[in-house]
């Protein structure tokens, strides 16, 4: 799964962002949903499928974006 | 007693010293120094001669000046060993005895002794709280009373926080979030790592409200057991930009405690590529960090534990580990010193990558606190010494929501008050130095009364 982001209108949906994308839902993490990133920009962000998030269009949305594992950083090893 | 012995030879001599083609023995420089037994296997070394500014003091080393390493100005140093039982008069009546003795000095032995990984603890979270003046912040009304505390780690277990610190610990579970797919209960997850956080945030803010945020168990594919995605903390970031937004707008105090971060450059895009992260202040996760510190919350990440001396052995970045979010502008990132204020050797060293002057500050760690791994088992990292940092923050927050002073101000706080470790102001082992609590209420004094 990767990242992508999408400029929406505020209290947007995430049915909203898969049309927008022209996505289909299979290729949405719906458990994870649509995050609201940044209100000032109205920007949103999703997570999509590999083959998806090269599909972006650049005039549409924008990714794909890395989502690298975290994990905590102690105790040192 | 080893020393050092400063002599002024011949300006030939000093030449030849000063020439790596050209051999010179200790005995050449110094021979037959009384009652001093030279070091042969210590070659002579140059000293350059610090020459003032035109006009300057020639007594003085304070102000601007150059060192010549010319034969007629520079001086020339051999080791050598006096005698304990009449060291003061020997060292006293040398340079009379002969004129080219400039000085004798102690060449004391210096040993590594900096805290790394898998050293005992180093004081106990007592001292930590005497050093953070956690006494004079109380004092001041400043104990984090009305200040949500968030610890995005791998949950908090109340229980064990309460009873460790012998005292009642409030729990916030509406406002805390945990990721979809992730079983479990803010405040009744395992101790672990994120238990370690919460106790050493209320250190400082004792009366500060807790936020579970367990984004480090999340179970998303590309995930592992202890792990979680960057993406997990995208979610948590929006939802505690909710929970800023339903704070009253004159109050608001929200303290973001972040203990982790991004260990390989393995699992992000390359350097330049758009998508990157550990670089890229255009990623998702640096976007929402930047959005909500504008909200008004008070953002902090460990530096991280790469530092150059005993480096964690998970660290995969070659060069500049303080990498992603924990390198941004609009965070505190927060590096480690043990209770003597020395910086353990895992502490990760800038520039950062998003803004180079990282870390911006110092907070303590590797010592005997929580006790979530093990009764003698310290709370290490800078994953330790953020949550101080943050509950430090979050004390202050207690008088002084966002609208009295923003997150950049208060940043600028912590960084104009911290005890500076070097003799240059900001330096990338200990960032601005190490916060000082006194500092921060004298500050917030003066500007009360202003």
């Amino acid at each position: 799964m990767f990242l992508v982001t999408v400029r929406l209108p505020p209290e947007a949906t995430l049915a909203q962002a898969v049309e927008r994308l022209g996505l289909s839902e299979e290729e949405v993490d719906t458990g994870y949903g649509l995050v609201l990133i940044d209100p000032t920009q109205g920007l949103y962000g999703l997570r999509v499928t590999e083959a998806a998030a090269r599909r972006i269009d650049p005039a549409t949305g924008e990714g794909p974006y890395s989502d690298p594992p975290i994990e905590p950083f102690g105790p040192p090893r | 007693m080893r020393v050092l012995i400063q002599l002024r030879p011949s300006s030939e001599l000093v030449a030849a010293v000063t020439d790596p083609a050209v051999t010179v023995s200790p005995a050449d420089v110094a021979d037959g120094l009384p009652g001093v037994v030279l070091d042969a296997s210590y070659s002579p070394v140059a000293v350059p001669r610090p020459v003032p500014a035109a006009g300057g003091d020639p007594l003085s080393l304070s102000g601007p000046m150059t060192f010549s390493l010319a034969a007629d100005d520079a001086s020339v140093l051999v080791r050598g060993e006096i005698s304990d039982d009449e060291l003061s008069t020997r060292v006293s009546l040398l340079p009379g005895t002969r004129t080219d003795v400039v000085g004798v000095f102690a060449d004391p032995v210096i040993e590594p002794n900096i805290t790394c990984g898998g050293d005992p603890p180093v004081g106990d979270w007592r001292d930590v709280e005497r050093l953070l003046a956690v006494g004079d912040l109380a004092g001041d009304g400043l104990d984090g009373s009305g200040v949500a505390l968030a610890v995005l780690d791998t949950g908090i277990n109340h229980e064990h926080v309460a009873l460790h610190l012998d005292r009642e610990v409030t729990l916030d579970g509406e406002r805390s979030w945990v990721p979809g797919g992730v079983d479990g209960t803010p405040g009744r997850f395992a101790v672990d790592h994120g238990t370690m956080c919460a106790f050493d945030a209320l250190i400082a803010a004792p009366k500060a409200t807790l936020l579970d945020l367990p984004v480090l168990l999340s179970q998303r594919q590309g995930g592992s057991a202890l792990d979680g995605l960057l993406s997990d903390a995208v979610a948590a970031f929006a939802h505690l930009r909710e929970v800023l937004n339903a704070q009253p707008e004159d109050r608001r105090a929200l303290v973001v405690s972040n203990s982790w971060g991004s260990f390989s450059p393995r699992w992000d895009f390359p350097v330049g590529h758009p998508g990157n992260y550990s670089d890229n202040p255009a990623h998702p996760f640096n976007v929402i960090v930047a959005s909500l510190e504008q909200a008004g919350a008070d953002i902090l990440f460990a530096a991280g534990n790469c530092g150059r001396d005993c480096r964690d052995g998970r660290c995969a970045f070659p060069d500049r580990p303080i990498v992603g979010a924990n390198s941004h502008a609009s965070v505190l990132s927060i590096g480690g010193v043990d209770v003597n204020n020395e910086r353990v050797g895992y502490s990760s060293q800038g520039p950062g990558r998003l803004a180079k002057r990282k870390p911006d500050v110092c907070s303590y760690t590797h010592f005997s606190g929580s006790k979530a791994f093990g009764d003698d088992q310290p709370d290490s990292g800078t994953s330790a010494a953020c949550p101080v940092a943050a509950g430090l923050v979050a004390a202050v927050r207690t008088q002084w929501p966002a609208s009295r002073l923003s997150p950049a101000q208060l940043r600028t706080l912590l960084r104009r008050t911290a005890d500076d470790r070097s003799t240059a102001g900001f330096d990338y082992d200990y960032g601005y130095g190490i916060t000082d609590s006194k500092g921060i209420l004298a500050a917030l004094r003066r500007r009360k009364d202003a």
